[in-house]
């Protein structure tokens, strides 16, 4: 059975953004309202337009409220609307876009407004709050906090697949390189691969220049129907797949314990792809932006979309190849490592990838030519992913 | 475009401060594998009557069969890691001079493990070294009635 069986084709109309950074004046319904305002604008919409409105965010200690999303709704235009709330972990960044394609696509809505957002920086420790995302009974008290999670699997990483440092620094030099022209960015830099690997480590193999900021921002798109895009974009960009995948808290005790190969990743791209059709990923995706909150997420993520071979990522980057100008460019909007991290609104990925098709990435366009595009999210205690692939009629 | 503003800029903030108490249960099976360290100093698992697999941490039921597993089987306080990270900062972010230790372990006898403390005693922490269970004299009910895991040759 075809995964499209029964379901309306959708296609995005606009997306809304604003420059990401540390400590922004805004509250975060001021931030929610900005992006919404761009998406509409861009779109040529007005909030009447809208049928419903999906909204999602990862972490709401961040807020330090919960439910924070209910001062926001209405900065989201969703007073007197139909209204979806989305929360799986860091991978909100890219179910939540993957949840507004649902709604439309199932008859419910004809446009949606998608808004994903994080405050980090209201909050005054963010490891803090991130030592509280464990079980109060088995992990926690024995001290596991970001660092250590992400010391823990970058090792297993590494170990399987014999990867160097240098390669993962190579990342990190593409990325910040990258968001150097992104005008939304909030730590493009040029630096070098010693540079990287000079870095203090935060937990062997992962280093400071590995890791992505803490931010602040928000990232809105418009997803329309069929009959509704047609008469409003002569060259509509669809959504032509969606993929999750999911695993187990108790990671010490799954069937795959380890830790350096991402089954629930590698299951996300696998649905997304058949969805849409795509047998060969590494000729058939054009352009790719992976979840990247760290140089070897990239990586792994790279690997899991079947850009290239499992292992292969560093020397895929290290090639050039994911360059701006290269065969497969991959995050040249700079990534989470270079626009910066607000953890639900890491749904820049998918507005970056939606940009590409366009030839509306400004300087941040690639050379080669787009019609499709992949984009993942990450989340949970190494366990879930989110899977988009957005593109154009052939 | 206007927004980017830090808001020491702006000048006001609302200062405050979230404190909140909480008393988890520890579950049917967390609270049985919480008992045995205790009084028994012994580290429990669950039987997957289907997969046969021994669940560590313990649950009721099989997450991959989905079946109840109720049946309590005693696993090794040895065990190898699988992988292990090391930290030169403290759980509170401040910076430390000597790095701590902590890993999988997947311990003998059972399918899953433990994530814990490791100290290097005869040999380096590596991935795939063997280690073992080093008790607290007293213990409480705790994860942490497992002091750590020192390494083994």
């Amino acid at each position: 059975m075809s995964a499209t069986n029964g379901v309306r084709r959708v296609g995005v109309l606009s997306v809304g953004m604003m420059p990401f950074a540390r400590a922004l004046a805004e509250d975060t319904q001021e931030l929610v309202y900005r992006v919404s305002k761009d998406a509409l604008d861009r779109a040529g919409l007005r909030r009447d337009d809208v049928d419903a409105v999906v909204m999602g965010s990862a972490v709401d200690p961040f807020n330090g409220t919960n439910e924070s999303d209910k001062f926001l709704v209405a900065g989201a235009g969703g007073v007197g609307k139909p209204y979806y709330r989305n929360a799986t972990s860091g991978s909100t960044a890219v179910s939540t876009p993957s949840l507004a394609y649902e709604v439309v696509a199932s008859g419910l809505a004809d446009i949606v407004l998608c808004v994903c957002y994080e405050k980090m920086s209201d909050n005054e420790n963010s490891q803090k709050v991130f030592n509280y995302v464990y079980d109060p009974g088995f992990v926690r008290p024995v001290g596991l906090n970001v660092p250590i999670q992400c010391g823990l699997e970058a090792r297993a990483y590494l170990h399987r697949y014999g990867i160097s440092e240098e390669e993962m620094a190579a990342v990190s030099v593409k990325n910040l390189g990258n968001a150097v022209v992104n005008p939304y960015a909030q730590r493009g830099r040029e630096i070098t691969v010693e540079e990287v690997l000079e870095s203090p480590y935060i937990s062997w193999p992962v280093k400071i220049l590995d890791t992505s900021p803490v931010s602040d921002g928000a990232r809105a798109a418009v997803f329309a129907s069929e009959s509704v895009i047609r008469d409003l974009d002569d060259d509509p960009v669809w959504v032509r797949g969606i993929g999750r995948g999911a695993d187990s808290y108790w990671y010490m005790g799954r069937r795959n314990k380890d830790l350096g190969r991402l089954d629930y990743a590698y299951l996300g791209a696998k649905l997304a792809y058949e969805m849409a059709g795509i047998e060969k990923p590494a000729e058939e995706v054009h352009y790719a932006e992976p979840y990247d909150p760290f140089t070897y997420k990239e990586m792994q993520h790279i690997e899991a979309l079947g850009l290239c071979e499992e292992g292969g990522a560093g020397r895929f980057v290290q090639e050039g190849k994911a360059n701006r100008d290269g065969d497969l460019p991959v995050n040249s909007s700079g990534g989470l490592l270079g626009e910066g991290n607000p953890i639900g609104a890491g749904m820049s990925r998918f507005n970056w990838c939606w940009l590409q098709i366009k030839g509306q990435a400004g300087d941040c366009q690639v050379e080669r030519d787009v019609d499709t595009a992949a984009c993942t999210g990450w989340g949970g205690m190494y366990q879930y992913n989110a899977t988009v692939v957005l593109g154009r009629d052939a | 475009m206007e927004g980017t503003k830090q808001f020491e800029e702006l000048g006001i903030t609302i200062d405050g401060k979230v404190e909140v108490e909480y008393k988890w249960a520890a579950g049917i099976a967390g609270s049985r594998f919480f008992e045995e360290l205790r009084e028994n100093a012994r580290i429990m698992g669950t039987r997957c009557p289907q997969c046969e697999r021994v669940l560590v941490p313990p649950r009721i039921f099989c997450e991959e069969c989905f079946v109840d597993a109720d049946e309590w089987v005693e696993v090794q306080n040895s065990g190898e890691i699988l992988t292990y990270a090391e930290s030169y900062f403290g759980l509170q972010g401040q910076r430390l001079d000597e790095p701590w230790y902590v890993g999988i372990v997947k311990l003998d006898g059972a399918d899953g493990g433990l994530f814990h403390r490791l100290v290097p005693d005869q040999r380096p922490v590596e991935i795939g070294g063997r280690v073992e269970a080093v008790f607290a004299d007293s213990r409480k009910g705790h994860i942490l009635d497992i002091e750590h895991f020192r390494t083994l040759k």
